[in-house]
C-alpha cells in the first residue's frame, strides 16, 4: 500500500500528468460533469417523484359509514374497536352535521342552504380511519367493515390498488435509470482515462520491468482520477444547485400544487453524495483502464 | 549458479511454439550471448528471466528462487535484481538523462539522498558526463543506449539482460557499447545478451548459446572458442 514518504511524489506525478495532458484532462472533466449532471438530475427527479408518491399514498384514508340507529355509547364502542385493530394510525369522528357542512362548503354559496333543500340530513355519521401503512388499507378496511354497526367502508377501492402499481413501477424505473446512467458514466470515464494511460504505457511498462509494485504505478493515476472526478462533480453540483433552486422558486409561485423537495439537509447530502460519486467514478474508471497495462 | 532452466517449453496461445525443452545454466559473473535468427526463441527466453513470460512447461530458477511458482506480488523483488537494456532504448522522452536514471531508482524505493550521488556515478561510468541535462531526443543512438545501460545498472543488479542492445546502432558505436558491457561484466555483474550480430560475437571470446526453432543448437564456452 501507500508509503507516506511517496505521497509527495504521487501528487507531483498526478499534477504533472494532468497539466501535460491538459486536453485529455478537460475532456475527462467534461464527460464527468455531464454524467454527474444527468445522474444528479435523475436522483432529484426520483426524490421528487418519491415524495409526491408518498403524499398521494398518505392521503389515502378509510371512511367507515355507521348505521343511523346507533346510540352515542355504541358509537364510541365502535371507535374503541377500530382503534384496537392492528395498523391503525388515527380515527376521527365526522358527524352527519359536519359532513353536510363539508358538502355545503363545496357549493361555496352562502345564499344557498343545502340543509333546507334536503329537509332531513341524508348523510350518515362516519369515522375516518388512517392506516399506519397505506399499503395495508385494503386489509384494514375489511376488518373495519366486520365491526357491527359499520354498514359500509369506502377507501377508493380499485383506484388505490392501481395507484400502488403505478408508484411501484415509477420507483423501479427511476432506480433502473440511475443504475444505467451510473454504468454509462463509468464506461465513458474509463474510456477517457484509458486514453491518458495509453499515452503513458511505455512508462508503465518500464516501471513494471524495473520492479515497481502495482500500487506504486497506480497511485498517481488514482490521484489523477480522483482529482478529475472531483472537479467534474464540483462543476455539475454547482450547476445543479443553481438550476434546482431557480426551479424551486419558480415552481412555488406558478405550480404550487406540485411540491418540490427543498429541505436543505436532503439537498446538501445529495450534493455531497454526487461529489463522492465523482471521486468514486474517477477511481473506478482508472482501475478498469489501468489493470490491463499493469499485466506485465 | 544464478540462472537455471529445466526442460522449459513455451507455446503461445496462438499455437506458436517459441521454446522447446530448453535446459541451461548460467553462473554468477558469466557473460553469455544468446544467438539465433529472429523467431528462434531468444526474446522469449530473455522475457522469462524477468517473468514477462512464464513457461508452459518446465522450471526456471533465478538466484535459487522459482520464477514459475512465484506469486505476482513477488515479481517486483525479482526484477529489482535485474537490469534490462532494450534495442529501442525505451527512454522517457520528456525526462532528462539524469531524470531517466533517477526514475528507475525512485520506483524501487531508493532514498532520495542516495539517488543523486548514484546517478552521477553511473553517468560517469557510462561516459555521459556533461550530458546530464540533455533530453533523449538531443542524443545520438549510442548515447541513448548508454543512458539505457546506466539506468539498468543504477540499482546494482545481479543480472544485466540486454535484448539486441546494438540492433539500432552502427558497427563502431556497437563496439563501444560492447566494451561498456564487458566492463560492467568485469566488475562482477552477470550479463545475458541476445543478439544476431555475428561479427560482434565472434571475436569476444565469451560463451555463445545458439537457438534454432526453440531448441539449443549449440552451447560453446569462451575457452573453446579461443
Amino acid at each position: 500500500m501507500m508509503k507516506f514518504k511517496n505521497l509527495g511524489y504521487f501528487f507531483r506525478e498526478a499534477l504533472k500528468s494532468l497539466s501535460r495532458n491538459s486536453l485529455l484532462s478537460i475532456a475527462t472533466i467534461s464527460t464527468m460533469t455531464i454524467c454527474i449532471m444527468l445522474l444528479g438530475a435523475a436522483v432529484l427527479m426520483t426524490i421528487n417523484t418519491g415524495n409526491f408518491m408518498n403524499r398521494l399514498e398518505s392521503d389515502i384514508e378509510i371512511v367507515a359509514f355507521l348505521d343511523n340507529s346507533l346510540s352515542k355509547s355504541e358509537m364510541s364502542d365502535i371507535k374503541d374497536e377500530i382503534e384496537k385493530l392492528d395498523g391503525v394510525e388515527s380515527v376521527a369522528f365526522v358527524s352527519k352535521q359536519e359532513a353536510l357542512e363539508n358538502v355545503q362548503k363545496k357549493f361555496n354559496d352562502a345564499d344557498y342552504d343545502l340543509g333546507k333543500t334536503l329537509g332531513k340530513n341524508p348523510l350518515p355519521d362516519t369515522y375516518t380511519v388512517k392506516a399506519e401503512n397505506p399499503k395495508e388499507v385494503a386489509a384494514l378496511a375489511q376488518n373495519v367493515k366486520a365491526i357491527p354497526g359499520v354498514y359500509k367502508v369506502n377507501y377508493g377501492q380499485g383506484v388505490v390498488e392501481r395507484l400502488f402499481q403505478v408508484t411501484k413501477w415509477v420507483r423501479i424505473i427511476s432506480i433502473g435509470f440511475i443504475v444505467l446512467l451510473a454504468m454509462g458514466a463509468v464506461f465513458l470515464i474509463a474510456t477517457t482515462i484509458r486514453l491518458a494511460i495509453f499515452a503513458r504505457r511505455k512508462e508503465i511498462y518500464l516501471m513494471k520491468l524495473i520492479g515497481s509494485t502495482d500500487w506504486f504505478v497506480r497511485w498517481p493515476f488514482f490521484i489523477e482520477g480522483i482529482m478529475l472526478g472531483l472537479v467534474g462533480a464540483a462543476i455539475s453540483v454547482g450547476l445543479l444547485a443553481v438550476g434546482y433552486s431557480a426551479l424551486v422558486s419558480s415552481m412555488q409561485t406558478a405550480l404550487f400544487f406540485i411540491p418540490l423537495v427543498n429541505q436543505q439537509n436532503i439537498l446538501i447530502s445529495l450534493y455531497l453524495g454526487l461529489l463522492a460519486t465523482g471521486a468514486f467514478l474517477g477511481i473506478m474508471g482508472t482501475f478498469i483502464s489501468l489493470n490491463r497495462f499493469l499485466d506485465v | 549458479m544464478l540462472v537455471q532452466f529445466y526442460n522449459v517449453s513455451k507455446v503461445y496461445p496462438n499455437g506458436v511454439k517459441a521454446l522447446d525443452d530448453i535446459s541451461l545454466k548460467i553462473d554468477r559473473g558469466e557473460f553469455i550471448f544468446l544467438m539465433g535468427s529472429s523467431g528462434a526463441g531468444k526474446s522469449t527466453l530473455v522475457k522469462m528471466l524477468f517473468r514477462e513470460e512464464v513457461p508452459t512447461r518446465g522450471q526456471i530458477f533465478v538466484a535459487s528462487r522459482s520464477v514459475v511458482r512465484m506469486k505476482r506480488s513477488e515479481v517486483p523483488q525479482l526484477r529489482r535484481n535485474m537490469g534490462v537494456v532494450f534495442q529501442d532504448f525505451k527512454l522517457l522522452e520528456n525526462k532528462t538523462v539524469t531524470e531517466n536514471i533517477a526514475f528507475a531508482m525512485k520506483v524501487v524505493g531508493t532514498k532520495n539522498k542516495e539517488i543523486g550521488p548514484r546517478t552521477a556515478e553511473v553517468i560517469q561510468m557510462v561516459g555521459l558526463k556533461g550530458k546530464e541535462d540533455s533530453f533523449p531526443g538531443q542524443l545520438s543512438g549510442g548515447e541513448q543506449q548508454r543512458v539505457g545501460i546506466a539506468r539498468a545498472i543504477a540499482n546494482r543488479p545481479l543480472l544485466l539482460i540486454a535484448d539486441e542492445p546494438t540492433g539500432n546502432l552502427d558497427l563502431d558505436t556497437a563496439q563501444e557499447i560492447m566494451e561498456l558491457l564487458y566492463d560492467i561484466n568485469r566488475k562482477g555483474t552477470t550479463v545475458v545478451m541476445a543478439t544476431h550480430a555475428r561479427e560482434l560475437v565472434k571475436t569476444a571470446g565469451k560463451r555463445i548459446l545458439t537457438l534454432e526453432a526453440g531448441r539449443v543448437l549449440s552451447d560453446v564456452s569462451g575457452q573453446e572458442l579461443l
